[in-house]
């Protein structure tokens, strides 16, 4: 592939060969392809996964290809390797994300101690512009999806909207700030291994609660946020992010709540009976036509119906600057037998 | 002065060819493939009609994605390939 060696018409020319996001990238000239392959000290042609839709081959050389052209730093390759590895895990269930019409993206979440190594911001300004890390380790991801996976929008992605997300979605969990154990401990890892979720999202959905002092008031304001994920009458849903603030964290905690209990509260209070989820001349939306068919009069019909699958798929995570209280909900690609949250562990 | 850069892309990936369109559907094995998507077999009822009003295909099968949100399952595609001539697959919601 020879180009220009004038930086400015190299971003023309992958720009126009279809391999950008739109924003510049880093030509990926042999030399600092070469320092990324060497920084994740495995062969360059080990190969870690085959994309889907397109299953086209991410070796080691071609991820160090797109995390060069996304800006990464050589050290921030084993996150990018284990993100591709997790994204590939048949749960994300790619296939579906990448084409999909709906919003989702990968946001991928870091835990243990590389988040300091590598600075990768989980305080304020958590999901925004401003730390390398997190910019270009999500846009990697993003670049990777669309090169070697064939996620190229309005062709093989038919998102309808998409979402700011699909530039770069990464954040680290503050797990200096949060009250109870951190997303990858909860799930089996050590707290000194760093390990990266990934979970298709939509974009986050801003909670604001500064007058309520109590765990329960809190998750009030969030259970009336989840209620209208997707539709107001949508049911059946799976995996659903939760980012408390530090702040609101403190205050849950304080009350002697933990994670299951925040869980299991949210769950039971997001039911509605079937009465409220008739399709109607109001909304078209409602529960299909085999379950309404159990029900001898569903317009009458009392039998609670829940918003999520179970309890455990609300999954709470602490990220986000100390002051403030807000928290934000971010709905997953959750369809039945659609992506679940994926986490790996970061090798070194 | 020209540099070389390397390709992000998996160049040497295979592409793929549509199949053959048949000219006619007359004496043809059709399958209608439900994605599960809700409202799908209420198109797909109605695709039934017309073909047997208007095409005279030898057999219409009625086949079902377990979810939308996932490719066919092996075994599906395998039956569709062995005992269909041609598939029509339905989105609708």
């Amino acid at each position: 592939m020879p180009h220009e060696a004038d930086p400015a018409e190299a971003i023309e020319q992958l720009y126009a060969q279809g391999v950008t996001d739109g924003l510049p990238v880093v030509p990926p000239t042999r030399e600092r392809v070469r320092v990324f392959v060497e920084a994740s000290g495995r062969p360059a042609d080990e190969l870690i996964a085959r994309l889907p839709p397109n299953f086209g081959r991410a070796t080691i050389e071609k991820i160090a290809i797109n995390a060069v052209l996304a800006g990464c730093r050589p050290e921030y390759m084993p996150v990018v390797i284990a993100g591709v590895e997790a994204i590939c895990e048949e749960a994300f269930d790619l296939h579906g994300v990448a084409a999909t019409t709906h919003f989702a993206s990968p946001l991928a979440i870091i835990n243990g101690p590389i988040r300091k190594e590598l600075e990768i911001n989980s305080g304020a300004n958590v999901f925004g512009q401003g730390w390398r890390a997190n910019a270009t380790i999500g846009r990697a991801l993003r670049l990777i999806m669309v090169n070697l996976g064939g996620a190229r929008p309005g062709v093989i992605s038919m998102s309808t909207l998409g979402h700011p997300g699909r530039y770069t979605y990464c954040i680290g969990e503050n797990e200096e700030e949060s009250p109870w154990e951190p997303l990858h401990v909860e799930r089996g890892f050590a707290p000194g291994e760093s390990t990266i979720a990934v979970f298709a999202g939509e974009a986050p959905h801003g909670v604001y609660d500064h007058r309520s002092r109590g765990a329960p008031q809190i998750l009030a304001s969030i259970a009336a946020s989840l209620a209208v994920i997707s539709n107001y009458r949508s049911t059946g849903w799976g995996d659903t992010l939760i980012v408390l603030s530090p702040e609101h964290a403190r205050t849950i905690a304080g009350d002697g709540w933990d994670k299951p209990r925040i869980r299991q509260w949210l769950w039971e209070r997001l039911q509605k009976p079937v009465r409220e989820l008739v399709p109607d001349a109001e909304c078209g939306e409602g529960l299909p036509e085999k379950v309404l068919a159990r029900y001898a009069d569903p317009a009458r019909e009392e039998t609670l119906i829940p918003k999520f699958r179970a309890p455990e798929n609300l999954i709470v995570v602490v990220a986000g600057g100390t002051a403030g209280r807000f928290s934000a909900v971010i709905p997953g690609w959750t369809f039945p037998g659609g992506s679940q949250l994926v986490i790996r562990k970061i090798q070194r | 002065m020209v540099v070389e850069y390397l390709d992000p892309t998996d160049a040497v990936i295979v592409t793929r060819t549509m199949a053959v369109r048949p000219a006619s559907l007359e004496g043809k094995v059709v399958a209608l493939l439900d994605i599960s998507k809700p409202q799908g077999n209420h198109f797909l009822d109605r695709v039934e009609e017309l073909l047997r009003e208007r095409a005279r295909p030898k057999a219409i099968l009625r086949r079902t994605k377990p979810t939308f949100a996932k490719p066919a399952p092996e075994d599906l595609r395998a039956e569709l390939l062995a005992e269909a001539d041609l598939v029509i697959e339905a989105l609708a919601d």
